[in-house]
């Protein structure tokens, strides 16, 4: 009777002790969600602290629609990036608690029409007190090539290593490049017979060519300048297409005046105002 | 996490538990003794095969805690994690490339209620700091908090060009920052390792575009120096004048090197000017010697 109560006794620890090692162990159940939390943990940290669906295919999804909005927020499209790292240390910094980095770094895409694919190469030296990263190299290149203000400032760029600077220059170029063939295009449409582009809706130039007297033409030159500092600056100009004839009748010297007149007018008229009455006064 | 575990397997066992005491209390009254003895072989039966369930439980939980952490790095047995490890590989590319811009200085990161955009600078390939600007998408689009100084012309921006603009806004802010920066990094480079050449205290506004210091090239008096930027967005200085320090009137040769110096200072880096200097300063004394 005593051993049989003892053996109860025995048998009944034995299972409040295995009762609480399955409370430790996690049941198959609970396994599989707690993987998932934890993935889910990474791509919250990773995706701006939303909540992310759990399916690897919506954090894709999810990730590719804040590509394409960073990518409409900046108007830079990147299509690749690839990355080396080379270690630098030698032993002398590791001794003095310095590491030191070279980053091989290669980008491709694109802003609007203009595709470009960067190379460059950052030292980052880390020490007790700080880091810094310099760019050591950098090599850029354009297509289209036509456009030879661009290639002067991709240069500049080059020399001077300021990453930062090629892609702002960039951008408000394209912007400039943009309102130009908006602006051409929109006065060829409103006269078709008046205006002509010689190069097409990306042409630097626009000919205003009356009906009346097509031997005068007034040419209109709009060049986007990109300076030392990359800033992007419009430059138009006012050819006037005179024949020699009638440019010996032009006693007031219209003629002579009219680019400085044409310059004054943009600043009253601004760009599509001045060329708006241009074409008036050719019709 | 009690109670989960009281549903399943556990949730059985505790039943069977509580039956048999139940069993074991109903079977004491009649037959006393012979009863007693028969119900607790019963009970020792019941709770050995508890026993021995509840070990295998343990034992099946043990193994699926081992499976489980292999399992995490190699579920390579079928076509569906082939397909997975298509897309984690898409997926790191796809990061790979969000990463990517921040070298075009202008990145960003979406938040609940819109995005942050986070702005780099640098100068002649010096990674210099970082601003951040939150953006509330809404109808009007509002900035939420950001890292800009208070000296930047953020506001004005702001309302020439938030609501109508944002890609304009964002860059102008760019541009604002970015020659901040660099003026900032050549009036630091200055004071820093040119400090030498300085016979004061070099004076500057927060916004680095208004700079004042007397400084000294060879054994002759010093000059007085004062660059004014007026154009925000530049890092080379509008205005430019360099005086001589004292009263005596200047000899020609003087005369020569103050506009030399008003030139350079006009078109280099300010920290380039004093590199080439110091440059000049080490051939004369090499000569010298």
């Amino acid at each position: 009777m005593e051993a049989e109560q003892a053996e109860v006794r025995a048998l009944q620890a034995e299972i409040a002790a295995l009762q609480q090692t399955c409370l430790q162990l996690p049941g198959p159940w609970e396994h599989a969600s707690r993987i998932r939390q934890s993935l889910q943990e990474i791509h919250q940290s990773d995706s701006a602290g939303q909540e992310s669906s759990k399916d690897p295919r919506n954090q894709l999804r999810h990730l590719e629609s804040e590509l394409s909005f960073l990518s409409m927020l900046t108007g830079f499209t990147i299509t690749d990036y690839s990355k080396k790292t080379e270690d630098l240390t030698t032993a002398e910094m590791t001794d003095e608690g310095v590491k030191k980095v070279l980053q091989r770094h290669r980008i491709s895409g694109n802003c609007h029409i203009i595709t470009f694919q960067l190379e460059f190469q950052i030292v980052e030296t880390q020490s007790k007190e700080n880091i810094s990263s310099v760019i050591t190299d950098l090599g850029i290149v354009m297509e289209p090539t036509e456009y030879s203000e661009l290639s002067e400032f991709v240069s500049r760029a080059e020399e001077r290593r300021d990453l930062f600077m090629f892609f702002r220059g960039l951008h408000f170029f394209v912007k400039w490049c943009e309102y130009r063939k908006r602006t051409f295009t929109h006065f060829k449409d409103k006269y078709p017979d008046v205006v002509h582009l010689p190069e097409g809706p990306y042409s630097h130039c626009m000919g205003i060519r009356g009906a009346s007297c097509p031997e005068f033409e007034l040419v209109i030159v709009w060049r986007i300048h990109v300076d030392m500092e990359g800033k992007v600056l419009p430059q138009l100009d006012l050819l006037p297409g005179v024949p020699r004839q009638a440019l010996q009748l032009d006693r007031h010297g219209v003629v002579d005046t009219a680019p400085q007149g044409f310059r004054s007018l943009l600043g009253v008229l601004g760009i599509e105002g001045t060329l708006e009455s241009l074409i008036g006064s050719m019709q | 996490m009690m109670r989960k575990m009281k549903s399943g397997v556990l949730a059985h066992l505790e039943g069977l538990e509580a039956q048999m005491n139940r069993a074991c209390k109903r079977s004491e009254k009649p037959w006393r003794v012979q009863a007693r003895e028969s119900a607790l072989g019963t009970k020792i039966r019941e709770l050995r095969r508890l026993r021995d369930k509840l070990k295998a439980e343990v034992k099946r939980r043990q193994q699926t805690t081992e499976k489980a952490s292999l399992a995490s790095t190699e579920c390579d047995q079928t076509v569906e994690t082939r397909e997975q490890e298509a897309l984690e590989r898409k997926r790191e590319s796809v990061k790979a490339i969000l990463q990517a811009y921040r070298f075009t200085g202008l990145s960003g990161k979406l938040t609940s209620r819109g995005v942050c955009v986070c702005i780099s600078t640098a100068f002649e390939g010096n990674l210099l700091d970082s601003y951040f600007v939150d953006l509330v998408i809404e109808k009007p689009l509002r900035i939420h908090h950001h890292s800009i100084p208070v000296f930047i012309p953020l506001e004005k921006i702001a309302a020439k060009y938030l609501q109508t603009d944002l890609q304009h806004f964002l860059f102008s802010l760019c541009e604002a920052l970015n020659a901040y920066s660099g003026r900032k990094y050549q009036a630091d480079r200055l004071q820093g390792e040119f400090a030498a050449f300085l016979t004061g205290p070099l004076q500057r506004n927060s916004l680095c575009n208004l700079l004042s210091f007397t400084y000294k090239v060879d054994q002759s008096s010093s000059f007085r120096a004062r660059l004014l930027y007026e154009d925000l967005t530049v890092t080379l200085p509008t205005d430019v004048t360099v005086t001589p320090q004292g009263t005596e009137a200047l000899s020609a040769l003087r005369e020569e090197q103050r506009a030399a110096h008003e030139a350079l200072f006009r078109t280099e880096p300010l920290h380039k000017v004093f590199a080439s200097f110091a440059r000049e300063e080490e051939l004369s004394v090499s000569v010298a010697s």
